[in-house]
């Protein structure tokens, strides 16, 4: 199966640390004097993410480029570090690439060079899925099986890094015919001209991730937009690297607020010396967490509960690491971190959302209880 | 026997075994072996067994809850991490205590995946006889026992991540610093993929045990259990008193292989089936099933099926790695540790319990447990002058009607002689190259033929 390997990008993307040093510039010479604009005005920058896709940024977990998990991870770190939202439109994309080639769908397999090279864009639409998989909500979206493929309609809520034209993994559930779960189905979402996007309402940062809410209406989904049917296995072999992958977000957010932290030391060092978590502080913690996503980057599908625990327990310890850090930076800089538009401002919000977007910390600790919890007979 | 006028002159005492730390308490007796309420201690037979492991009377001593002093444990800002425990079995509360013992004013987090209830481990395998339920084996609940020690208890709390160079543990309630971390976590049953734990019952902590124990409670039941080893042998007997229907499977030919030699396991046999066990040994179980009525279905590998009510694994215990491997702690078959201090491969972190491996070896009984506690507490406040001694412990087989009493242990190329046999007690001696390597007597104690 894929088939379509794409030789060519592959030789352009094949150094990381070329690929680390030009997604790095693109970073430092775009995303950070845009970040604001991106976080508070609600500024999608697509044309910043085309570069980075031209980069190499949204190559290094799939298999036609290697796998190279710890590449990707690294990439979005660097995305992070500059502008958090960007990161995590990054991760949107990285998963929606996954989905894409994880398929097998030759159709999809077909648009995944695009998708790759940053030419068109697309995001994930799982969180809802997600939770309704482990219990803690209901499925949104319900599919009926028609001619040719399956109609599918309700409303999911809040979508990011999607606009009319681009498209996203979601899941729906198909019913049978006596209204009990038969399975689930997942796919592409095209946002063509049958699906009107409703915006959402005003959030505190993160504006520019271009989050909308869906409606469908007897939405055909055709065989070639079709990602697994049934859902349920895919989800659970792809489930690890999934969230994996956001590891770059909370240590790009945690390295930037390091940064923060640094920038002000010549000048505020002599009184911030009294501070809690300085910068060496943080920064140790930080490489020892880049040690563990390392070790877990060479092996995303690894299926054993063990190793999902390592996930979950890397992820949860990002989300906890990324408060500390953007707190810190914030009361490192003082007067000028509380400034609207300064980084260590908008890094809090940043870390915020990485401790509440799926998986969000209470939920990683809930499911890694769940996990440790040894069954018992009913 | 030893009907006396109840003294209420003088406080009821309690005695603790020495052995096994099960509690005599005068008030309550020990009605099982015939000892009313009310028998002081001292009007105890000499010939009584202690009901859980075996040993006499002379092995018991006067148990007073020590007072321990607590400092009261203000919300100090930056005050340091103190010692973390990670376990609230007999192990982790034994190393509180220790602890606690030597220094009033340590901070001592406990983290326990349960309740934190103390109860005594052992007592499980013989309970369901006694017609005893959760509550009637929790001595003291984690929360008063949190208070009593100081400590601040974290219960329903996994431990799910460790960074020995932070000295940074994280959990499933958030993370926590030590200045010195104790790993108390105890075994886990292993189950082989054809006994789903969906429908095999384990006995390996409290609340397992409380669901079987309610389960069982309904009136006579028929149970599998799986794996004859020393649980197994124990639970067998336990099931069988208490009226149930008990088969026992073993893949080996005999209870307790590897022990026991054939002479001896065949009297062990040959009890339990006095008792109304089947002993089915040389069998493989294939799968299980659950059937519409609830019932379940134990398939063999070349015999015909079994039908029963419950099935209980008793197929042995491994130590979770986790942790170890990702903390990069030495771990061999548990987590290594220093023979001495109980220490792990960091300089911080301490073990105990059935977690720990000596030279490659898990030791996963109770009697040694207070000692290596007491070790960890003089490592960690550094007085070396309480240090540990490894000896393997004696093995007491909680087998009231056949009782098991192994010194050493048994290699599999040793030979066996008989020193002496009767119809009810049988003694043997194992050999290698001239050397005697365990010693091994089973047989009916005068307590049961009394009983």
């Amino acid at each position: 199966m894929n088939s379509v390997a794409v030789s060519s990008n592959q030789a352009l993307w094949a150094d990381d640390s070329q690929v680390l040093a030009d997604v790095s510039m693109v970073g430092r010479e775009q995303l950070a004097p845009a970040a604001y604009r991106i976080d508070h005005e609600g500024y999608y920058p697509l044309d910043i993410m085309a570069n980075l896709g031209q980069a190499g940024a949204f190559a290094g977990h799939l298999d036609q480029y290697g796998a190279r998990y710890g590449l990707a991870v690294a990439s979005m770190q660097e995305i992070s570090r500059h502008c958090g939202s960007t990161g995590f439109m990054t991760w949107c994309h990285d998963v929606c690439g996954l989905y894409m080639e994880q398929s097998g769908n030759p159709a999809l397999l077909a648009r995944l060079p695009d998708h790759t090279a940053g030419r068109t864009f697309g995001g994930t639409g799982l969180s809802n899925p997600m939770k309704a998989f482990t219990g803690i909500e209901k499925m949104a979206l319900k599919a009926r099986k028609v001619p040719g493929g399956y109609s599918v309609s309700g409303t999911l809520p809040w979508v990011s890094h999607i606009a009319p034209g681009q498209y996203c993994g979601v899941i729906a559930s198909v019913d049978r015919d006596d209204g009990t779960r038969s399975h689930e189905i997942m796919f592409l979402l095209d946002l063509d001209e049958r699906v009107t996007l409703r915006k959402c309402p005003e959030f505190s940062g993160m504006e520019g991730t271009s989050t909308w809410a869906i409606p469908l209406v007897d939405y055909f989904v055709s065989q070639d937009q079709i990602i697994a049917d049934p859902a349920r296995p895919f989800i659970q072999r792809v489930r690890a690297a999934f969230i994996l992958l956001q590891a770059g977000m909370a240590t790009g957010v945690i390295q930037g607020s390091i940064d923060s932290a640094r920038e002000v030391e010549p000048s505020l060092g002599h009184v911030n010396q009294y501070l809690h978590d300085r910068p060496d502080e943080l920064q140790a913690e930080l490489d020892e967490m880049t040690e563990v996503t390392s070790r877990l980057c060479q092996t995303p599908f690894d299926g054993s509960k063990e190793f999902l625990l390592d996930v979950l327990d890397l992820r949860a310890w990002g989300s906890e690491l990324a408060l500390k850090a953007s707190q810190s930076a914030l009361l490192h800089q003082g007067a000028r971190g509380y400034l609207m538009n300064s980084s260590p401002q908008r890094r809090i919000r940043e870390a915020h959302f990485v401790a509440i977007v799926t998986p969000a910390l209470k939920h990683l600790r809930w499911e890694m209880a769940k996990q440790m919890r040894e069954e018992v007979p009913a | 026997m030893n009907q006396q006028p109840l003294d209420k002159t003088m406080p009821w005492r309690q005695y603790i075994c020495l052995a096994c730390g099960l509690i005599y308490d005068e008030e309550l007796g020990d009605p099982d072996s015939g000892l009313a309420p009310g028998t002081r201690f001292e009007d105890i037979p000499d010939d009584w067994e202690c009901p859980l492991c075996g040993v006499t009377k002379t092995d018991f001593e006067l148990f007073e809850r020590q007072e321990i002093t607590v400092s009261e444990q203000p919300i100090q800002f930056n005050r340091e991490p103190g010692v973390v425990v990670v376990g609230a079995g007999i192990a982790g509360w034994s190393t509180v205590e220790a602890l606690r013992t030597l220094n009033p004013d340590v901070p001592i987090t406990l983290v326990s995946a349960c309740g934190g209830d103390l109860y005594h481990k052992p007592e499980l395998s013989v309970a369901i006889s006694r017609g005893a339920d959760k509550s009637a084996l929790i001595r003291e609940t984690g929360p008063d026992a949190a208070r009593r020690l100081g400590v601040q208890l974290m219960p329903g709390t996994f431990a799910v991540g460790l960074s020995p160079a932070l000295r940074q543990l994280r959990t499933t309630r958030g993370t926590l610093n030590y200045t010195h971390l104790v790993l108390a976590q105890g075994a886990k049953p292993v189950l082989p993929p054809q006994l789903p734990p969906s429908l095999c019952w384990r006995v390996n902590e409290l609340e397992g045990w409380s669901g079987l124990q309610q389960a069982l409670a309904g009136g006579k039941q028929s149970v599998a259990i799986v794996g004859a080893g020393m649980i197994g042998c124990e639970l067998a007997e336990d099931f069988a008193h208490a009226g149930h229907k008990v088969t026992l499977l073993d893949r080996n030919t005999s209870p307790l292989a590897g022990l026991l030699p054939e002479e001896a396991s065949s009297r062990l046999v040959n009890s339990l089936t006095n008792l109304g066990v089947t002993y089915y040994g040389g069998v493989d179980v294939a799968g299980i099933t659950e059937l519409e009525s609830g019932k379940r279905v134990v398939e063999l590998e070349a015999n015909p099926s079994i039908e029963v009510d419950h099935i209980v694994a008793a197929t042995g215990l491994v130590t979770d790695n986790r942790l170890a491997l990702q903390a990069h702690l030495r771990f061999e078959s548990g987590l290594a540790v220093d023979p001495q201090t109980l220490c792990t491969s960091d300089p911080n972190i301490y073990a105990l319990g059935d977690c720990i491996s000596i030279d490659g070896t898990p030791c996963r009984f109770i009697e040694p447990v207070k000692h290596q506690a007491q070790a960890i507490a003089h490592a960690i406040f550094g007085m070396d002058t309480v240090t540990y001694t490894h000896t393997p412990p004696v093995i007491r087989l909680k087998t009231r009607s056949m009782p098991v009493v192994l010194h050493g242990r048994p290699l599999a190329e040793g030979t066996w002689k008989t020193i002496s046999q009767d119809a009810n007690e049988l003694i043997m001696e194992q050999y290698l190259g001239g050397q005697m390597v365990s010693q091994l007597k089973i047989g009916t104690s005068t307590q049961s033929q009394a009983a």
